[in-house]
């Protein structure tokens, strides 16, 4: 298996840039998500409930 | 600050939502009968406008962009509307963007039969309706960041994000698989050729998947999951990393349609390996949208919307899992070109779109209306009957794919295929397809109760058209304070900021995928004995389009000895320098054909094309009888080569003067030669055209065989 990912004849340096800069950005978004506030997660994800409740009568 | 007053435009969301239902019947029977003409001939009703090949490309249009293009719009227009706390920000372009993509519809059910195809899969619509699929696309798009723009909530919940995403990325897709060379009204040549061809075409045909089929459905998901569950998402911060995981990830997983062809190695690689790392993702948002219901379960069992939707996020979880392990090659190399592919994509459509959308259907029509649903126990016997029918249908493609791929695969004790002749893999697997029209038949059945419960429901009420709410407006400066100078805070309150980003997550991709392979030489390889298609032949190549032959043959060899040993040499990059565009195809319902050219005689085509029957005993091909008697259009011809030279295909200088006469000349030779076998037809007709195309087909490197370069 590993033969594929080997014998890429030169090719194995898109392989290796495309995996790093994956991980740069998966670290990013990780490192972003780490340092949110609890405040603004309930705040966001209570966005679609609430707006019962300024809309009046919508969902009776 | 005064609370304002405003109303949501429901009458929009309405019309798609009937739109949805209309052409989901449509587009689903279209299927029924694709189904049935792989088992019984007769069903391709005896004229050209009515096979499966021109039809299956009806049938896939019309479920996605149709069926699903609806819902997507009936979805965002709702849900856009309530968590913005704004009207759509005009009424016209609402009406534009609705009667736009109805008329696009419209012109693909009149065009696809015609023949008029680019012959690029989900992307067969010609150049003159991709230019009105762009416009409205950017109705769409101005009046969903007009409505964001006037919002009165700060701040743009994930399902927005995900709407942003489709908006952008589509929009990206589509204008970079749509650079065709029109040489008349409704025809026209891809810029790409052959192996850079094959990857524009499946970037964008997997992207459509991500971006069309996925995302604005993770985006409904969002919203319409915690409505109904009257309880938030299970956890927002993983509805973060998944969206922009999910979207980073998924443009780079393309290249998993092309393993084993003559694509370089690095990018199927690259392809495997994003393919896998996309089960991540994936699985955050079936978990996600799973786990929201954690402690409402008790609400599954009463409320049939839900129970759609958990179905729903559960094909997504099964088809997510399962497509990562296609893509791994061991797997690829027995799945593809078999149904396996087509009980995939099922689950995926059936379960996970079709289902989400029946969901969402129930849950809106009765709140737009002010009324209860008309039938709760015909819903419920639809979800029964809908679940039974995804059953039916995806098990016996499982099975006949397995079975296929294995035949395909199998040798004797000798050393020789154990099933030389194709025709007998495919007869044997007849069973399976007529319990799979079984399986999509009560699918149907399930959508027409639906329409008649949901017809009933509107009919004992009359529609909100203008939804009365009230809220804050927003104020004029934001006033940010400590705690809220994080980018993303930042990025998400500012629409064009976030697309932008959402762009350039994408964009890497495919640069990084597509860039070599365009300007770097050695990663398509020449050969020097590849000659351009002579003008008949191109002429033929282009019949061979409008009947939509590559929905059921496909033309590329891979390099395994089951392959090679029943078709000849395995495919080079070299070969298809010329072919704009690539005709590798993605299914064999009957066998490859890039080394077919001089396999049989030019009688053995004729009759067979006539009549596949007389020819191969229990074939399902539909007869091609109008070959026979259509006359060849060759007052195109000149336009063609001339195309093609501007495509850099390199003719002779002046050559498309000749062309007719050259053209004439081969023709001639094609129907003495047929004569002398007592077929009497003469050479203007194109049959002859087919003939030779036919016959031309992978015959180029045998003139040298000893100087082809392998495809690493």
């Amino acid at each position: 298996m590993f033969k594929q990912i080997k014998d890429l004849a030169g090719g194995e340096i898109y392989l290796i840039t495309s995996l790093l800069i994956f991980m740069v950005f998966f670290i990013l978004v990780g490192v972003y998500l780490l340092k949110l506030n609890k405040n603004y997660i309930s705040l966001m994800s209570n966005l679609p409930i609430e707006e019962n409740q300024t809309q009046g009568d919508e969902e009776a | 600050m005064q609370l304002e007053k405003f109303t949501y435009d429901n009458k929009i969301v309405r019309n798609f939502g009937l739109a949805t239902i209309i052409w989901g019947i449509i587009g689903m029977t279209v299927g029924l009968l694709v189904a049935m003409q792989l088992f019984k001939p007769s069903m391709n009703l005896g004229n050209q406008y009515t096979t499966f090949g021109r039809i299956r490309p009806l049938h896939t249009n019309a479920v996605i962009f149709a069926f699903v293009g609806n819902a997507i719009f009936m979805g965002v227009y709702y849900s856009l509307q309530r968590l913005l706390k704004a009207r759509m920000f005009s009424d016209v372009l609402s009406k534009i963007h609705f009667w736009g993509w109805q008329l696009i519809i419209v012109s693909a059910v009149i065009t696809l039969p015609l023949g008029l195809t680019t012959s690029h899969e989900y992307a067969e619509l010609e150049w003159p309706i991709d230019i009105a699929i762009t416009l409205i696309w950017v109705v769409f798009g101005i009046n969903m960041f007009g409505t964001i723009i006037k919002r009165r909530e700060r701040h743009l919940y994930v399902a927005i994000w995900f709407y942003i995403a489709t908006f952008v990325t589509i929009a990206v897709l589509h204008i970079v698989n749509s650079f065709q060379l029109p040489i008349s009204a409704f025809k026209s040549y891809y810029v790409y050729a052959g192996v850079q061809d094959a990857l524009v075409q499946w970037w964008y045909g997997h992207n459509a998947v991500a971006f069309f089929l996925t995302t604005p459905y993770l985006g409904m998901m969002y919203y319409f999951l915690p409505k109904m569950a009257n309880r938030p998402v299970y956890s927002y911060k993983l509805s973060i990393l998944h969206f922009w995981s999910l979207i980073f990830i998924y443009i780079w997983a393309g290249p998993h349609h092309l393993l084993y062809t003559s694509l370089p190695g690095w990018a199927q690689s690259l392809g495997v390996a994003f393919s896998i790392m996309l089960i991540a993702p994936s699985w955050g948002g079936m978990i996600n949208g799973l786990l929201t219901l954690r402690g409402a379960w008790d609400k599954v069992r009463e409320d049939v919307t839900l129970k759609f939707m958990v179905v729903a996020l559960t094909a997504y979880g099964m088809a997510t899992f399962e497509g990562p392990l296609l893509s791994l090659k061991q797997i690829n190399g027995v799945a593809h070109f078999t149904d396996w592919i087509v009980a995939h994509v099922h689950v995926g459509a059936l379960g996970w779109n079709g289902f989400l959308t029946f969901g969402v259907l129930y849950w809106v029509i009765p709140r737009i209306y002010k009324t209860e649903l008309y039938s709760k126990k015909m819903a419920s016997f639809h979800f029964w009957i809908g679940t039974l029918g995804i059953l039916f249908y995806a098990i016996p493609m499982y099975w006949a794919g397995f079975t296929q791929g294995l035949m395909w695969k199998e040798f004797t004790a000798e050393g020789l295929l154990k099933y030389p002749n194709f025709l007998t893999t495919t007869l044997q697997i007849i069973p399976m397809h007529v319990l799979r029209s079984i399986g999509g038949a009560l699918y149907l059945i399930g959508v027409i109760v639906m329409t008649i419960n949901l017809a009933k429901t509107m009919l004992r009420a009359k529609l909100v058209a203008n939804e009365a709410a009230e809220a804050m407006p927003l104020a004029e400066v934001l006033v940010e304070d400590a705690s809220d100078k994080k980018w993303h805070r930042k990025l998400e309150r500012k629409p064009i900021k976030f697309m932008v980003f959402a762009l350039i997550a994408i964009l890497i991709g495919g640069i990084v995928e597509m860039m070599p392979t365009f300007t770097i030489q050695s990663n398509v390889p020449t050969i020097a004995s590849v000659k351009p298609y002579s003008a008949l032949e191109l002429q033929g190549r282009d019949v061979y389009i409008r009947e939509g032959c590559v929905n059921c043959h496909s033309q590329t060899v891979r390099p395994f000895r089951s392959e090679t040993e029943r078709y000849g040499e395995y495919s080079k990059a070299g070969e298809f320098v010329y072919d704009h565009p690539f005709l590798w195809g993605s299914k064999r319902t009957g066998p490859d054909l890039h080394r077919i050219g001089g396999k049989y005689s030019n009688a053995w085509h004729f009759n067979h094309l006539l009549d596949p029957t007389s020819m191969s005993p229990g074939s399902i091909m539909p007869s091609y009888q109008w070959l026979i008697s259509q006359k060849l259009d060759t007052t195109t011809t000149e336009s063609k080569i001339r195309a093609m030279q501007t495509l850099g295909v390199p003719y002779d200088e002046g050559f498309d003067k000749m062309a007719n006469a050259s053209l004439r000349k081969q023709a001639d030779t094609i129907a003495k030669d047929l004569r002398q076998n007592n077929i009497n037809v003469t050479s203007d007709k194109e049959i002859i055209a087919v003939i030779a195309y036919l016959q031309r087909l992978g015959t180029d490197i045998k003139a040298n065989k000893s100087t082809i370069p392998s495809n690493q």
